[in-house]
């Protein structure tokens, strides 16, 4: 394939991204079968077959699933790609590539197995026990190491701003895991976390929020701007917004973790700190939306028929969503609302579904048409994907609004006399119908997960050959 | 109202700890950072040296001229 060469002549490792890129697509199946699963569960209890495959142990195994497995196989395969395709050269070292493969792919495989088995920091996002913990550094390290030496040895002067994005990413989640994941083991499957009280609460929701911060954002958002230009064929609208966006995320991104604790043990002026942060980081989070949504300025109707597009550009509108709401909810009086309730869980999917998902999946057809040098073997089976899991994902998150704000005003009602009006059995009485809903909404997503899948393979299988150009 | 405000914004400074004081130099660095950043970033003089990279993903033969021009080809 013309694009495995560098301008140099020399060859580009796109073995280490094919694997990836596979790897990506079959846990985004597996997170989205798991989460629908418990999505049941919780609609109709009974489902709770044994105490291995109980929500309580599945929950754990459906967000490291989601997060970790798709996500982190998805940042592996596009920070390796857009690397080598920016820098001109191939990885730094291929052996150290296929270590963070092989590390990362046999830690989500303790995952799968340690969560059944109850095996659980207890640390939400973090809940592999030390001994992942530490072989998760390892591999973090080897990956960031390799990007970084990938970087060093890069042909142009300039580094790509997606490059930053990924780096960034890379930096933060280092030191942000080596410290909520700090623990005495007291056996090989327990540990306790050396913080206690407040103080650990605050360090759990500083990983927690950077999880999603830096994890879940900086990193799609290197695969934001490399992307959406690079399959509209079409400049970047604003390179300084580029610029700005990411100081700015960096800046601003590690202080929003107190706004998960308002009205708890926190001083009030740490959640007050977190709230202020997040409202303002609401100007270049729309500012990087509004540059990648501009970027087709003049272009839009190459939307018309351009499916990975939609993808790519579609998940910019929920990204915008998402970072307006998620501040919105940090302010206190609305936080006294939804907190603890399923707007939160709607808030979350709006960025996982709608965000995460759709700027991973499109990246993912895209490097699918470039690695293997085929066509994509159904471009109407894309476009279903994209409906169906618009639709699924609009569901799900119309739900969870509804039922976490009926839920919510449920807990807070008093009658004239100033007792509650619900007992709490009433409220999830009241919320069975959109639990349903939202099962509902989960199972098109994984239909979308399973059609993709299916695409993939029968591309790979089947796909017609590209001509040379327009693997470019 | 102006009572309002001035609860408002009222500190103890004599119950600051070092933590404290520490927190507040961050947040202080950080902002003049961010203002010299945009300052920086929005200066029309900056504009072309940091919008010739707009289209960098797509266009590899400006690449190479560019890098030539700014003698830093490796």
């Amino acid at each position: 394939m013309a694009e495995n060469v560098s301008s140099e002549g020399q060859r580009y490792n796109f073995t280490i991204v094919k694997w990836f890129s596979i790897c990506a697509v079959i846990y985004l199946v597996v997170g989205a079968l798991v989460g629908d699963i418990i999505a049941w569960q919780l609609a109709f209890p009974s489902l709770n077959l044994n105490e291995y495959l109980s929500f309580g142990r599945l929950r754990p195994l459906h967000t490291n699933a989601v997060i970790f497995a798709f996500g982190g196989c998805t940042l592996m395969a596009t920070a390796f790609y857009v690397v080598q395709r920016t820098c001109g050269v191939p990885l730094w070292s291929d052996k150290l590539a296929w270590f963070t493969f092989w590390g990362w792919n046999a830690i989500i495989v303790g995952a799968v197995v340690s969560f059944p088995m109850g095996w659980t920091s207890g640390k939400e996002y973090a809940e592999l026990e030390w001994p992942f913990d530490i072989a998760i550094a390892i591999v973090w390290l080897s990956y960031m190491g390799n990007f970084i030496m990938t970087l060093a040895h890069r042909k142009s002067s300039h580094i790509y701003v997606a490059n930053w994005f990924f780096l960034g990413m890379m930096i933060m989640i280092t030191y942000l895991h080596v410290v909520n994941s700090l623990a005495i083991p007291v056996t090989m499957t327990k540990s306790y976390s050396i913080f206690s009280g407040v103080h650990d609460a605050m360090i759990q929701w500083w990983w927690g929020h950077n999880a999603v911060g830096f994890f879940l954002t900086a990193g799609f958002l290197g695969i934001m701007y490399y992307f959406i230009p690079k399959q509209a064929n079409l400049p970047i609208y604003s390179y300084r917004l580029s610029v700005l966006h990411f100081w700015a995320l960096m800046f601003g991104y590690v202080w929003l973790g107190a706004h998960h604790l308002q009205y708890t043990a926190l001083p009030d002026w740490a959640g007050s700190l977190g709230a202020a942060v997040s409202i303002a980081m609401i100007i270049p989070s729309w500012g990087g939306a509004v540059n990648g949504l501009m970027t087709l300025s003049g272009a839009w109707h190459k939307l018309r028929d351009d499916y990975v597009l939609r993808f790519l550009v579609v998940s910019l509108a929920f990204y915008a969503m998402s970072t307006f709401e998620g501040p919105v909810m940090s302010l206190k009086t609305v936080n006294a609302l939804s907190h603890y309730t399923d707007w939160t869980i709607g808030h979350v999917h709006s960025g996982a579904l709608g965000w995460v998902v759709m700027v991973s999946v499109g990246a993912i057809y895209h490097l699918l048409t470039r690695l293997w040098g085929r066509e994509i073997y159904s471009v109407s089976l894309v476009n279903t994907h994209f409906w169906i899991h618009t639709i699924g994902t609009v569901i799900y998150i119309c739900a969870m609004w509804v039922s976490g704000i009926m839920q919510g005003l449920m807990w807070r009602a008093t009658d004239d006399y100033g007792n509650l009006s619900y007992t709490f059995a009433e409220t999830v009485v009241a919320m069975h119908p959109y639990y349903v809903l939202r099962s509902v909404g989960g199972l098109l997503v994984l239909a979308g997960g399973l059609i993709m899948l299916y695409n993939v393979v029968m591309t790979i299988r089947y796909g017609r050959p590209q001509t040379a150009s327009a693997q470019h | 109202m102006s009572d309002l405000i001035q609860d408002f914004f009222h500190t103890d400074w004599q119950a600051m700890t070092r933590a404290d004081w520490t927190g507040l130099a961050i947040v202080l660095v950080l902002t003049v950072l961010m203002i010299a950043l945009y300052a920086w970033v929005f200066r029309p003089s900056n504009k072309q040296k940091f919008e010739q990279y707009r289209d960098f993903v797509n266009d590899e033969q400006e690449e190479e001229r560019r890098e030539v021009e700014h003698g830093q080809t490796r």
